[in-house]
């Protein structure tokens, strides 16, 4: 919700001959693939955002994150392999980003954790509580455990093989087989519950 | 049942070998709970899908993707900040259009009113989704809405074409905003979504352009002849600046 002036003088004005030149001294002949690869970037922030709001749990937490990885990216253009896929490496530096956040975090508060695939309720998390009011199953995806709903989107929407899957959160293939299935079971214990209800 | 259970998601996924399936298979055939349970898991999948599919097609917030598109990629790495910073943060980018100039977004005014933008954004609320009665008075009067439009803020109101953003001039409405009539013009891109160009009469225009998004909505805004002005379009729109540019070099 920032409000923010752009005064047109000339001390301040950004052109993109600018940027050409600055990515041109220190990038050499990658700067076309820089142009691209924020393109490209740009283009995969619906899927970045929504990867990212499995990790957090809010949407303002989800886009910082995003943010944050998209930056790091940036900086370590030079380690993109251009042969593999731009949003497996892009999903790897925000799920990294993340656990390094909640590393810092859990450091901070001294918080251990369950293993998500043990977890046998949905989170009543703001989220969740706006889906006991509003009644809206789809909001029960926000309310599964964070590692619950992101293998289940990385495998189950965005079409991971599991061993692609245990590669990019860095988890053991049975992990990743466990947590999804465990996420479903939850949203379909979630989807007879709400059928009992309308019974 | 465990190990079956938890098999039947990774029957679904494709993710057993040719053997396990057929086991599944024949279990399914003869168990109708297992049978059961799977279509559960189909459901809850289906659920899944679904609510992935409304998150991806939720709009970007436009600062950042700014922020990527501005970003210094040769630099040393971004310094360190705290997480609840990096929002603020955002609002200090360098836009680049189309290769040939841009503008210095300078530093975030969190604490100023946005005045008569916020009665835009809501105005936009309304009228963007109403479809066939999007608006007052039609394109094809667009002699008679410069006329009217002219006379009734006390600015010299001009349609501008923005077609090389792929947007078409619907028509105009007038409205009010900080107690003053307000010019609304009205444009559809090829997928149907409202983009506006408003304009209120001034004795102090806006001091070059600026961006804020309020109510979902993103928006630029410029000061021009006797007159403010702002482009208001979906949130996350990515050529929303572009469409301002054009439209100031008309206006």
């Amino acid at each position: 919700m920032a409000l923010v002036s752009a005064p047109l003088g000339k001390k301040t004005v950004c052109t993109a001959s600018r940027v050409h030149a600055l990515s041109v001294a220190a990038a050499g002949t990658r700067v076309r693939d820089v142009t691209d690869l924020k393109q490209t970037m740009i283009t995969s922030l619906p899927r970045l955002r929504r990867f990212a709001r499995t990790l957090a749990r809010s949407i303002p937490e989800a886009d910082e994150l995003v943010q944050e990885a998209c930056l790091k990216a940036l900086k370590s253009a030079d380690q993109w392999d251009a042969s593999q896929p731009l949003d497996r490496w892009l999903f790897r530096i925000v799920r990294n980003t993340w656990y390094s956040e909640l590393r810092k975090r859990q450091v901070r508060l001294g918080e251990g954790q369950i293993p998500a695939e043990e977890s046998d309720e949905l989170i009543e998390t703001a989220t969740g509580e706006a889906l006991a009011i509003a009644g809206d199953l789809r909001r029960a995806v926000d309310a599964l455990p964070s590692e619950l709903s992101s293998a289940l989107l990385i495998v189950s929407v965005e079409g991971y093989s599991y061993a692609e899957a245990a590669e990019l959160l860095d988890v053991p293939i049975g992990t990743v087989m466990s947590r999804i299935h465990r996420a479903r079971k939850l949203l379909a214990g979630r989807l007879a519950e709400t059928g009992e209800d309308q019974a | 049942m465990t190990d079956m259970s938890e098999k039947l998601s990774a029957y679904l996924d494709g993710e057993l070998s040719a053997d396990e399936a057929a086991t599944i298979d024949a279990a399914l055939a003869s168990d109708p709970d297992l049978m059961r349970e799977l279509e559960s898991l189909l459901a809850a999948d289906t659920l899944a899908r679904d609510s992935f599919q409304a998150m991806v097609e939720e709009p970007v917030p436009l600062a950042l993707a700014s922020t990527i598109r501005n970003a210094d990629t040769v630099a040393a790495p971004p310094p360190q900040r705290s997480w609840t910073g990096i929002a603020a943060a955002a609002a200090v980018a360098c836009f680049v259009i189309g290769g040939a100039a841009g503008f210095f977004v300078g530093q975030s005014e969190t604490g100023s009113s946005p005045g008569w933008l916020a009665s835009i954004a809501d105005y936009h609320g309304v009228y963007a989704a109403q479809g066939r009665h999007l608006v007052e008075v039609p394109a094809e009067e667009a002699d008679h809405i410069q006329t009217w439009l002219t006379a009734t803020i006390g600015a010299d109101v001009r349609i501008p074409d923005l077609s090389a953003e792929g947007l078409r001039f619907q028509g105009a409405r007038l409205v009010v905003a900080a107690g003053k009539p307000v010019a609304q013009l009205m444009y559809t891109d090829g997928n149907g979504r409202v983009v506006a160009l408003c304009q209120i009469g001034t004795a102090a225009p806006q001091d070059g352009f600026a961006t804020t998004t309020l109510n979902g909505f993103d928006m630029v805004s410029w000061g021009g002849r006797e007159a403010n002005f702002v482009v208001i379009g979906d949130e996350g729109r990515p050529d929303l600046v572009t469409i301002a540019e054009i439209a100031a070099a008309q206006v």
